[in-house]
């Protein structure tokens, strides 16, 4: 398996990133539990071990269960050693003191964490870290999921760190590394994926421009860190309140404006002693003004209001077609074709769709409303003992026939009532399940059906 | 009398007259085939698609054909083989010597109506790539996803007697068409019609269209509207939900399949003229809409039961919400 030039770049990248977040991650573990006893970058040196190791591997034919097994071997080699060489650097290689007290630590997990079993779990981690990395499928989406759990739990060691009150070493430059790893790692695999600028006519000149950007950023940090002062700052904070107050004074003009509720004509509420009013600022003396000009004012201030809302709705939905619209243009086979009006038909579409709906929502209300109505009660009433009726004469409707094949079944026994059976169906039918209700006519018609269905003998026929 | 209520009947009207003018035109080649046809325009009407299932030589490639030069818009075949390819469907990205780029070249899946002929012929693997074009509207082709034209409608053909290099269609792929029709052999009278209207020149070949594609979306979207009472839901649900408790039957129909009768209720009822849903409508689809859907257990299948005889068994085990209380 051979890896390019940007491979390597976006390995070392994702292994810059999770080195940086594991260094704090550890320096506080450290500080914390092995009152920083521990070399951290020592630690941090079985990370690419690790992964060296599994990419080697990747490399022969063997079972996966062999390739893990020698892996977790070699961990437990690498662990032992970090152990002796970090905790127990005096003691000989074959002395078994120190592997007496590495099982004794964890012996004694449930009460004390030793500074062994730190070592141990950290090991495991960065092996098994170095392991998943050398098998990652290193795209813009790694990435993207490497800088945001890095930075998530960059961010939370630090709160961490600062609530323990571990005082971390060299946090700023780890900061700026992660950054830098992500930064770097982000933008080579949006450039590989062939979305971005780099993937044009500078794809072979990728390198320069990266560079001189990060280097820019980065001289315009140490610039603004140079220039930004506490007595700047202050400066600035003095003005961004002063600009506030303007607001706010301005504010309370328009607010002014608006009509003040009056108190209904009869009965005066009992008058409450009222307290001292605060005195007027002045700059309400400056804008004192008579009635009309105040309501002329008004006016224009909302209808500037309502019509600055309404441009800025069309400006939005403009854009957004117009974004559309290019989008669309932009593609394999696709035609451009400008509408003009388009927006306004959309928009007349999107009102006469609501009006429809709401219509529709009031016919259905009145619909519902209408089981109730005399005339639904009616048809109810006389399907019902057309039902009985057949039912009493030995042929009952069945549990699962529809409305129509029970009116085609009583049709095959009486082929006379053809027509006042088929329209007491329909006339059941439409109300029942369409809420269609009937006219003066029809119901009429339907009760006149009725009258002549029953005044057949259903026992006596029979199916023909 | 106080109120009476004044239905809305122009927009059913207008479905009724486009569906007369739709069967009226495909009955032409087709022959005395009306409600396979009404069948189909009820899937259409919905965004469905037709598998057309029947033995050779019926007129189900035919039918297909009929419907889509009726339609009158953007129409692509797929001649299913084993050696065909995904890629043979979807389209393929192309290097452009002349814009030093790639390209993509859309494949006949991108249409409006795509007739899929003899499509077990085709292996799964090819079968699977129009299962998100049927179900989503849109394909995914190296990683790019391009939408679909819409209306967008896949008409299928399939030989169930002929199992020789054939591949039956997995159950996902099944789900997606809404109905499943055949044609059935003609009678003694409607064979000797079609032999005479086949006797100067193919009927199809003078076939023009009578609804557009912006026709089509119109309808589909009037079909939307109609009606369909709490009850009648109710009732299609119930359908739907007692062939997963079935004891012969090893697959239920799927929540898809409750969906896919409701829509096609209101379809079929639309093309009757009337604006709301009746019993009737969903009792009539359900043999279309759910029997490609399920899956008899071994045992059933042994004792010879077919799936037509046990969603009658279900059906007659549903009630029909009518006046309970008499």
């Amino acid at each position: 398996m051979r890896i390019s030039g940007y491979q390597t770049i976006l390995y070392g990248a994702v292994a810059g990133i999770e080195i940086c977040w594991l260094y704090v991650v550890i320096d506080t573990l450290n500080k914390k539990v092995a009152w920083g006893m521990l070399s951290v970058f020592g630690l941090l040196l079985i990370y690419p071990l690790s992964f060296g190791f599994s990419f080697l591997l990747k490399r022969r034919r063997w079972y996966r269960g062999v390739i893990y097994s020698l892996s977790w071997i070699l961990w437990l080699a690498v662990m032992l050693f970090s152990i002796k060489s970090q905790l127990y650097a005096d003691f000989r290689l074959l002395d078994f003191d120190w592997l007496l007290a590495l099982s004794r630590a964890i012996a004694e997990i449930i009460y004390i964490f030793r500074p062994e079993i730190l070592i141990l779990i950290v090991s495991a981690v960065l092996w098994w870290l170095g392991q998943r990395l050398a098998s990652l499928e290193l795209d813009f989406g790694t990435l993207v999921s490497e800088f945001q759990f890095g930075l998530i739990i960059l961010v939370a060691t630090y709160l961490v760190a600062k609530e323990l009150g571990v005082a971390l070493t060299h946090s700023v430059y780890v900061t700026m590394f992660f950054f830098v790893f992500s930064l770097l790692g982000l933008s080579i695999s949006y450039a590989l994926e062939g979305i971005s600028w780099l993937s044009g006519l500078y794809r072979g000149h990728w390198s320069g421009p990266l560079l001189i950007s990060i280097g820019l950023i980065l001289a315009l940090g140490l610039l603004i860190s140079a220039v930004v002062t506490p007595d700047l700052l202050q400066l600035l904070l003095t003005a961004i309140k002063w600009l506030w107050g303007f607001i706010l004074k301005g504010i309370n003009f328009l607010i002014s404006l608006l009509p003040e509720p009056s108190l209904p004509s009869g009965g005066a509420l009992p008058s409450e002693p009222m307290p001292t009013p605060p005195p007027e600022p002045d700059w309400p003396k400056l804008f004192n003004m008579p009635d009309s000009v105040r309501n002329s004012l008004r006016i224009s201030w909302s209808v500037m209001a309502i019509g600055f809302l309404i441009f800025a709705l069309w400006r939005i939905s403009s854009d957004i077609f117009s974004w559309l619209r290019h989008k669309l243009a932009s593609r394999a086979d696709a035609e451009f074709e400008p509408l003009s009006g388009a927006f306004a038909a959309d928009v007349l579409n999107l009102v006469k769709r609501l009006v429809k709906w709401l219509l529709g929502l009031r016919l259905r209300q009145r619909a519902r409303k209408g089981f109730s109505l005399p005339e639904v009660h009616s048809v109810r009433r006389i399907y019902r003992q057309l039902l009985r009726w057949a039912r009493d004469a030995g042929y009952p409707r069945l549990p699962s026939q529809t409305p129509h094949e029970y009116c085609h079944n009583l049709v095959s026994l009486l082929p006379e009532a053809n027509a006042d059976l088929e329209l007491i169906t329909h006339q059941y039918v439409g109300m029942r399940y369409g809420f269609s209700l009937p006219t003066e006519d029809e119901l009429h018609h339907l009760t006149l059906s009725w009258y002549r269905v029953r005044q057949n003998n259903l026992k006596k026929k029979k199916p023909r | 009398m106080a109120q009476t209520r004044k239905q809305d009947s122009l927009p059913v009207a207008r479905v009724k007259e486009a569906s007369i003018k739709f069967i009226n035109n495909v009955s032409k080649v087709i022959v005395s085939k009306r409600e396979t046809i009404e069948l189909v325009l009820a899937a259409l009407l919905c965004e469905g698609h037709v598998l057309i299932e029947d033995v050779p030589g019926i007129g189900k490639t035919m039918l297909a054909k009929a419907v889509a030069k009726s339609l009158g818009c953007s129409f692509k075949r797929i001649q299913s083989t084993p050696d065909l390819l995904p890629s043979d469907i979807t389209g393929i990205h192309y290097y452009n010597q002349k814009t030093s780029d790639f390209e993509f070249r859309p494949g006949p899946i991108v249409a409006i109506i795509v007739l899929v002929d003899e499509i077990n012929r085709a292996t799964p693997r090819t079968q699977s790539c129009l299962l998100e074009g049927m179900q989503e509207r849109q394909i995914t082709v190296d990683l790019e996803t391009i939408p679909l034209p819409r209306p967008f409608l896949v008409i299928a053909t399939q030989n169930p007697v002929e199992l020789e290099g054939t591949f039956p269609l997995p159950e996902a792929q099944l789900d997606r068409f809404l109905l499943r029709v055949s044609l059935g052999y003609p009678s003694e009278d409607e064979e000797a019609t079609i032999l005479l209207r086949f006797q100067q020149e193919n009927p199809l070949d003078s076939l023009s269209s009578v609804i557009n594609a912006g026709e089509l979306l119109e309808l589909q979207r009037l079909c939307r509207q109609i009606y369909v009472e709490d009850s009648v839901r109710d009732y299609a649900v119930a359908i739907s939900r007692a062939t997963r408790s079935h004891q012969a039957i090893k697959l239920g129909a799927s929540p898809r399949a409750s969906l896919g009768l409701h829509l096609a209720s209101q379809s079929l009822a639309a093309i009757r003229g009337r604006n709301y849903v009746i019993p009737d409508d969903v009792k009539y689809l359900t043999k279309h809409v759910l029997c490609h859907r399920l899956i008899l257990k071994t045992e059933a299948r042994l004792r010879r039961h077919s799936i037509e005889v046990i969603l009658d068994e279900i059906i007659s085990a549903v009630p029909v919400p009518v006046e309970d209380k008499l």
